[in-house]
């Protein structure tokens, strides 16, 4: 194990976090089986008081886990100097197994806490606990994911070892190689995917806004945000961080939080979590626009939602743009080697 | 009005110095009536009326206001309620020391967000009906005991409250100011309001004004009278 002091904090941040959300899931288990409003029997009323301090603490617990997503790239970009072949983040989460799975795991788990807390939210302005059985359902769901994390966290960071020799961005995420997800997305043409870009988001703009204004289609505007979240990150692969590096083959989707590229990847990350998490919760949430106590507000907490993840994704559009636009690379044919 | 149904308070829950403060107490009290809880010390009534008063929940049991259960609610919902439709009156006037009377009435009504002229009107107004109007630039600690209650029950009313709870009101207060506050009460009841006592004080549960008087003895209620 390395003692890096971005290592110790990012295995300190998984215990707390699943230690709270072991606690959590404890009482969120005894709210859904014993949860009735109605009922003013001492359990009920615990379990009421208990509600407080458990969404209290997640909040700050899910807080954590969406920084900690950023924690552990930059981590592993600050890691980067101690490993034989690596020249970014990429080399480093290919040091050992679990590198590249805890990433997958830490943005599923970004989402998913990010939607359990809009979940909060909505919980929170009704009068009678309305989503407070779905809140910590989807906690029981979570909490796996989260425990999962942190064991494949630990054994990333503790089976650790300086001087390994590891593969280079160049190399894993490279239209020459043929194997492997990042080679293949890569691969794609970058003409063509800049037009599946450019349409798609489009599309799920106008969805968007669409649903901000008429109030319809708020479930084609979740899954439309999920597929435009996984077809951005495929763009930033395939042609994005062309443009940014200058380098007609040079894919990485890791290099663009650098300092020499001014920290763009974390903007650009940023921008399209904000997007999914709000774009998602316009969809989880709205089943629950006709319960009484959420009748008065909902509606407009969910176009709120929608309209923040709409600008988020048009902000996403127009960096994106900008980069492309003013990078000295012109792409006038697809470059084959 | 305000319905409590199998009301229970236990204090220190599980511990060796766990205390019932209330057993089962189930209580209907009317809207526009002035209800006095009457008991020995220790027999619960503070507790009683704090949790009418939505400033503690009970252990179990619920308490409905309007009709409304106001047990379950979240603790925003519960401030509001409190806020708007209780006014509070102490045994002790608790008025903050350093500031003007003015200050101290027109306090409880800062988080409302009210234009602060009018509310200064208000307060002014109150202070005035209980003629004290001249003290309202004083600061506290130089009101008498009796001018320093008339000061806490402006600040009561300050948000214009359905519900007036006032606990042990005239423990501190002698026989002429004790009168003098029955008259208050006397005026709320006319203005509509419903007014909730505790007190072990004959001039208060004796008083003609008193609707109905509700015994209580080791947090239970022994008796009900109307």
């Amino acid at each position: 194990m390395i003692l890096h002091p971005t290592v110790i904090a990012n295995l300190l941040a998984a215990y707390i976090a699943s230690a709270m959300v072991l606690y959590a899931v404890f009482y969120g288990a005894q709210i859904i089986r014993h949860w009735d409003i109605q009922n003013g029997h001492e359990l009920q009323l615990v379990l009421e008081r208990k509600t407080y301090l458990i969404s209290t603490l997640l909040s700050y617990v899910f807080g954590l886990q969406l920084l900690s997503l950023f924690l552990y790239i930059f981590t592993a970009d600050n890691l980067t100097p101690l490993f034989v072949g690596a020249m970014c983040a990429a080399g480093t989460l290919n040091v050992g197994s679990f590198g590249y799975p805890v990433l997958v795991l830490k943005i599923f788990n970004f989402i998913a806490a990010g939607l359990w807390l809009i979940l909060n939210v909505a919980d929170n302005q009704g009068y009678d606990y309305p989503l407070i059985k779905k809140k910590y359902l989807l906690l029981a769901f979570v909490a796996p994911f989260i425990l999962v994390e942190t064991v494949l966290e630990s054994a990333y960071f503790m089976s650790m070892e300086a001087d390994v020799i590891t593969s280079c961005c160049g190399s894993l995420f490279s239209s020459e190689r043929s194997t492997g997800m990042g080679s293949e997305m890569a691969s794609l043409s970058a003409k063509p995917m800049m037009w599946i870009f450019y349409s798609s988001m489009s599309g799920t703009l106008v969805c968007g806004l669409f649903f901000y204004f008429k109030n319809r289609g708020g479930y084609l505007y979740a899954v439309l945000s999920l597929l435009m979240f996984v077809v951005a990150l495929i763009s930033i692969v395939s042609f994005i961080s062309l443009y940014i590096y200058e380098l007609p083959t040079h894919h990485c989707p890791f290099c663009i939080i650098m300092e020499e590229y001014h920290y763009l990847g974390y903007l650009l990350y940023i921008l399209l979590l904000g997007a999914v998490v709000s774009g998602l919760s316009v969809g989880a949430l709205s089943p629950f626009r006709q319960v009484e106590s959420l009748q008065a507000m909902l509606p407009a907490f969910i176009g709120k939602l929608a309209l923040a993840s709409v600008i988020l994704f048009a902000l996403f559009t127009v960096l994106v743009t900008y980069e492309i636009v003013s990078s000295s690379l012109v792409i006038t044919y697809e470059v084959v080697y | 009005m305000i319905e409590l149904v199998n009301v229970k308070k236990v204090f220190n829950a599980g511990n060796p110095s766990e205390f019932s403060a209330l057993n089962s107490v189930s209580l209907y009290i009317e809207g526009n009536q002035v209800t006095v809880l009457k008991g020995p010390s220790g027999s619960g009534k503070t507790t009683l009326l704090s949790i009418v008063g939505c400033m503690s929940r009970p252990s179990a049991g619920r308490v409905k206001l309007n009709g409304r259960e106001i047990t379950s609610l979240p603790e925003r919902f519960l401030t509001d309620i409190r806020r708007k439709t209780f006014g509070f009156i102490f045994q002790q006037p608790n008025l903050i020391k350093g500031i003007s009377v003015l200050d101290n009435v027109m306090l409880p009504a800062y988080p409302l967000g009210e234009k602060r002229s009018h509310l200064k009107m208000k307060a002014m107004k109150g202070l005035s009906e209980l003629n004290i109007a001249d003290k309202s630039a004083s600061k506290v600690e130089w009101l008498s005991g009796g001018e320093a209650q008339r000061a806490s029950i402006v600040r009561a009313l300050i948000n214009d409250p359905h519900i007036i709870i006032a606990d042990e009101p005239t423990a501190h207060l002698d026989t002429k100011l004790s009168y003098r506050f029955m008259e208050i009460i006397e005026k709320f009841k006319s203005e509509g309001k419903t007014v909730i006592i505790t007190s072990h004080d004959p001039l208060v549960y004796e008083s003609a004004i008193v609707d109905s008087v509700v015994k209580l003895r080791d947090g239970q209620i022994e008796a009900s009278s109307t």
